[in-house]
């Protein structure tokens, strides 16, 4: 064992309280060293420095008072052990200090002998308790997951062996295949079909508990992802002969999402939905702003199956649920779906519940953001606590120049856009998400917290790195170009002193919002009537101030 | 280019290797095969592939090991190359752009995707040697 001094802090401002202690303290097993300071502020100063063994605190301070003296005092050293030392018997708040991670509660005139040094000794090993606890926690968990990660990617080879062979065998590579053995082939690939979907399940479940799930958020209108998931499941409402409806709500603003994880969660629910559809029944699935909080669209997927008992409707989020009283005889799955659905959703921002009575259908909501800029914006633009005087806007525009580029233009797109988010500073930064879906012209703007000379920098680094991609290479042309927005003249921004942060933001976030589709507008303009020129570069042109 | 395009598969286990052979000759490729990292590099030598497609976990060097030693080299760095593996996108993809590859698609691929992108590679290439740059 190491050396068994004990380091003891002791916060307490009344002398006559912090002589007894110390000398309850020289009673001690083992030698102790005690720094006392008077002022919370104090000890707070002293655990900045340094790590005692034990912190003994008392309540009452000149600078603080009750629950919140432990409260700070556990924010700032969350694994130094503390003991309260008090001056009243209150039950109720020692409880609460427990809760809340304080190791124990002496009411200072019930000491008797050796109690404090047994109550401090306990707490130190308590503490240190729960710390390997944790640890042993996050390394199981971690284990685990290394270890799930590790199964469904052995998993993957014998599965892509079935896939392939049984896929050459139906395609008659290896001679003719008469009605009966093509049936048997397709049970083959549609089970192995199940397996890697299953395999793809367990792995995503596994990285969303891990925290690994990366979003790529774009500008999205929501009809698009409801009519590719509609579209995708025709096929298995037809064969179990459900309706199948997708509408949207006119007019439904833009919202803030990743197209293909929403789309994950759209087919899994659809997916549900049919498997619990009795046949001639209907599912509809329908897009609509939220009434509660016009902030978010939501979508809704409803059917007219059995519907959902209210006990399973808090188990059916929860990982390996699965219905006891599924009637569909197809397979189950691993439980797994509607996990990675919240996990996704929640990812987003948004919720997903489900209501439903018995007998009457059940119906799942989600909810997504809006399109909004001023969230993603306001790091940018805030400094100190105010807003900047100016940001720099910088616009890089490709267009797609051969036939043979089409077939990976999105992917170059895609890949501008992956390495635009490398050439920026994330917190002082931000790349818009995309405005609009991939055309045959692709603008992307970076909104720069910056000034003339790193805005150089970054316009080198962007032309850099875009120009070494081997999806733009010959196919694509680029044009960057950048200026720079004062924040000063915002109409209202400088007059009207009130007007909060938020709103400010806000204001120049509708302004960032139309200045980038404008710029849009305008190149596409120009891009018809003149035709394109290679690789243009544009110097920065506007002032940093207004003129 | 050939009249036939030659397509080196890598992967080190021998059934998907056959598969993949089987699938491209149907579809009017030559293959060759490599099962290592070390072979490859020796077989895109010999043979001249006009594409390879690689998998990532091989032994004798892997597969970031065979992408850099092909782009280390000037006869061999313009062989366009397709990531055929059962790795995580998600941890992996972006790696292997970096490292040169020109398409990611993880096993299981999709035939029809994965025959669409092999052409539109092949293709695309003939294209842009042609333009004056």
């Amino acid at each position: 064992m190491s050396d068994p001094t004990k380091h003891v802090l002791l916060i307490e401002d009344n002398p006559g309280d912090a002589d007894l202690i110390r000398m309850r303290l020289i009673e001690s097993r083992d030698p102790v060293q005690v720094s006392r300071v008077e002022r919370l502020s104090e000890g707070l100063e002293f655990l900045e420095q340094e790590a005692p063994s034990v912190v003994l605190l008392d309540l009452n301070l000149p600078d603080s008072q009750g629950a919140d003296t432990f409260r700070k005092v556990l924010a700032k050293a969350p694994d130094v052990p503390v003991v309260i030392l008090s001056g009243q018997d209150d039950e109720g708040l020692a409880r609460k200090a427990l809760h809340q991670g304080v190791q124990d509660y002496l009411v200072k005139s019930d000491f008797c002998h050796g109690e404090l040094d047994h109550a401090m000794r306990h707490a130190i090993e308590r503490q240190a308790l729960l710390r390997s606890l944790e640890i042993s926690r996050k390394q199981q968990l971690e284990f685990k997951n290394q270890f799930l990660s590790h199964v469904s990617h052995e998993l993957r080879t014998p599965l892509t062996c079935i896939h392939q062979f049984a896929t050459i065998l139906l395609d008659g590579l290896a001679g003719e295949v008469n009605g009966e053995q093509r049936e048997h082939l397709s049970t083959i690939l549609r089970s192995a079909n199940q397996l890697g979907a299953m395999v793809r399940d367990l792995l995503e479940a596994t990285r969303a508990e891990a925290g690994k799930i990366r979003l790529d958020l774009r500008c999205l209108t929501i009809d698009d992802v409801l009519g590719t998931s509609g579209a995708m499941m025709k096929v298995a409402a037809r064969e179990k002969r459900v309706r199948l409806q997708v509408s949207t709500e006119a007019g439904i603003p833009f919202v803030l999402g990743d197209s293909d994880r929403i789309l994950e969660v759209l087919i899994n629910l659809i997916d549900n939905a049919i498997k619990f559809t009795p046949p001639e029944g209907a599912v509809a699935v329908r897009a609509a702003r939220m009434r509660s909080d016009p902030d978010f669209v939501g979508i809704t997927v409803s059917d007219t199956g059995p519907g959902i008992t209210p006990e399973a409707r808090h188990l059916i989020f929860e990982r390996l649920y699965q219905d006891p009283h599924a009637v569909d005889n197809s397979r189950k799955g691993l439980g797994l779906g509607l996990f990675i659905a919240r996990e996704l959703v929640t990812l987003h921002g948004g919720k997903i519940w489900v209501a439903s009575e018995p007998g009457s259908g059940a119906a799942f909501t989600f909810t997504l953001p809006l399109y909004s800029l001023a969230r993603p914006l306001s790091p940018v633009l805030i400094h100190d606590g105010r807003l900047r005087e100016a940001v720099v806007l910088v616009k890089v525009n490709l267009w797609r120049r051969s036939r043979a580029a089409r077939v990976n233009w999105k992917e170059a797109c895609a890949r501008t856009l992956d390495r635009l988010q490398r050439c920026v500073y994330l917190d002082k930064d931000l790349v818009l998400p995309p405005m609009a879906g991939f055309g045959p012209e692709q603008t992307f703007f970076v909104v720069g917290s910056t000034d003339l000379t790193r805005a150089e920098i970054m316009m080198a680094r962007i032309r850099g790195q875009i120009e070494m991609l081997p999806e733009l290479k010959g196919s694509c042309e680029v044009e960057i170009s950048a200026a720079a927005v004062s924040l000063t003249d915002l109409p209202g921004s400088g007059s009207t002193e009130a007007k909060s942060l938020e709103a400010q933001v806000a204001a120049v976030a509708q302004r960032v919002t139309e200045m980038a589709r404008a710029a849009m507008a305008s190149s596409a303009k120009s891009n018809c009537s003149q035709g394109v020129p290679e690789h243009r570069t544009e110097p920065l042109r506007a002032q940093l101030t207004p003129e | 280019m050939a009249s036939t395009p030659k397509i080196l598969i890598v992967d080190d286990d021998p059934d998907l290797r056959q598969a993949m052979r089987l699938r491209l000759r149907a579809n009017h490729y030559d293959t060759v095969n490599a099962s290592d990292g070390y072979s490859a590099i020796a077989q895109a030598y010999k043979e001249h592939p006009d594409l390879i497609i690689l998998d990532l976990g091989l032994p004798a060097g892997d597969g970031f090991v065979v992408l850099e030693r092909l782009q280390r080299d000037d006869k061999l760095s313009t062989i366009p190359v397709i990531v055929l593996t059962a790795s995580d996108p998600e941890s992996t993809e972006q790696s292997v752009f970096d490292a040169g590859a020109s398409a990611f698609f993880q096993k299981p691929a999709d035939n029809t995707e994965l025959l669409e992108v092999i052409r539109a590679t092949l293709f695309r290439d003939i294209e842009s040697n042609s333009l004056p740059s």
